[in-house]
């Protein structure tokens, strides 16, 4: 067996038609694009269309990939793009839920030392406070820490200057600020 | 970092964000089809340069003379124009409406990737609006599926038709007069609708075809496409 290809290999081989390494692409990458897709659609249904023709739109669209840039801040600039679209189409504010209680987090034996530091009565509050950020502030925190991207990132993906995401998350934070502390 | 942005990094993982499904099938059978789609795409191209050909020889004497059809429009060149008027670009449309409103009548959503105006427009199976760039007033109109006959367009001889780089498929109307009609709801009446066209662009994306209409040159409209579909 071969090493394994890096993510430039992959895509050069893509730009030249190789669906196989697209498909090792949409695997690597598929989990953050379908995150990013549902903070910002707010239903499973309308991430997963939005990731999957994201993935399709930025297939089409390899010939415009700039050459050595970074492939996830584009690809996921298209699939929040679809994602805002859906999210448009059906008028709804997306609306992030906690998971069930008595649930663990996926592949988490105990609790993260982060998660520890929440209760469950502070967790409730703040997340009913990024729900109650206006649309372009909440859409800013929930990619930042929610997906983790960098401020980087989500300026790509947002389509925004990395000044303007910037400043809407320091006007975000100073508002979730008042419900955390 | 600060306390509140680690209590937020936290709460993250505490979401009831679902495990994405592997979509790497799905994706590579959409990616897979496209050889397909791109022979209709050469065929259909070929058709059109089959098309502006037969446009150049001396017109026949028939009244209608070529038609042809991209998505939901018609195209159909004549001797003769129906009678039209100069009128608003939204001119039969209907009233203006909420976006929610006009997608409800439409029963289309509509895509359109830049600053949402306030006014819509609806009739079953398009949905419209009115559009501001570089300065002019454009008419973007969405039609979902394929179905022929909807809306037509008739070009008189002095109207050029050719390929435009946009979608799957695209075409550009220039120049002379040229007439759009559509059939139109009002209440429980339908009526024809008719008027004088500017510059236009049409190309289909998926199941749907969009419509550009206004004052701009192909490259300009182009551009603006390209936007609103991104």
């Amino acid at each position: 067996m071969g090493r394994p290809l890096d993510e430039s290999d992959l895509i050069g081989r893509a730009r030249r038609g190789d669906t196989h390494a697209y498909e090792e692409l949409v695997h690597a990458h598929q989990g953050i694009a379908f995150r990013t897709a549902y903070v910002i659609a707010g239903n499973a249904a309308d991430a997963e269309d939005a990731a999957q023709d994201g993935f399709v739109k930025a297939w089409r669209a390899l010939g415009r990939f700039r050459e050595g840039a970074p492939f996830r801040p584009w690809l996921l600039q298209i699939v929040a793009n679809e994602a805002r679209n859906r999210r448009r189409s059906t008028g709804r504010r997306a609306h992030l839920a906690l998971r069930a209680a008595t649930e663990q987090p996926s592949g988490d034996a105990a609790p993260s030392p982060e998660a520890s530091l929440l209760s469950a009565e502070l967790r409730t509050a703040l997340l009913a406070a990024v729900n109650d950020l206006p649309e372009d502030q909440r859409t800013v925190i929930a990619l930042r820490f929610f997906v983790g991207l960098s401020e980087h990132e989500v300026a790509e993906a947002l389509s925004l200057p990395e000044g303007t995401v910037k400043s809407r998350s320091a006007r975000a934070l100073e508002r979730l600020r008042a419900s955390y502390d | 970092m600060t306390e509140l942005e680690r209590a937020l990094v936290a709460l993250g993982r505490e979401l009831d964000i679902p495990a994405g499904p592997d979509l790497r099938s799905r994706v590579r059978e959409r990616i897979e089809r496209k050889p397909r789609r791109r022979r209709a795409v050469v065929l259909a191209v070929a058709l059109l340069t089959a098309l502006g050909i037969a446009l150049a020889v001396p017109p026949a004497r028939s009244a209608i003379l070529r038609f042809f059809h991209i998505g939901s429009v018609t195209i159909e060149r004549v001797e003769t124009l129906p009678h039209a008027q100069e009128r608003s670009l939204v001119a039969g449309l209907g009233p203006p409406l909420s976006l929610r409103e006009a997608e409800k009548i439409a029963g289309v959503a509509l895509v359109l990737n830049a600053p949402r105006p306030r006014r819509f427009y609806a009739q079953p199976g398009l949905i419209a609006t009115l559009l501001h760039y570089r300065g002019t007033s454009v008419l973007l109109a969405e039609l979902q599926g394929d179905q022929m006959g909807l809306t037509k367009k008739l070009a008189g001889p002095g109207t050029t038709v050719e390929p435009a780089p946009i979608g799957s498929f695209g075409l550009w109307l220039e120049g002379g007069k040229h007439v759009l009609m559509w059939s139109a709801a009002s209440g429980e009446i339908r009526q024809m609708e008719r008027r004088l066209a500017g510059n236009v662009l049409i190309w289909t994306e998926g199941n749907r075809t969009y419509r550009l209409e206004g004052g701009l040159n192909m490259g300009q409209m182009v551009e603006l496409g390209r936007q609103i579909t991104r």
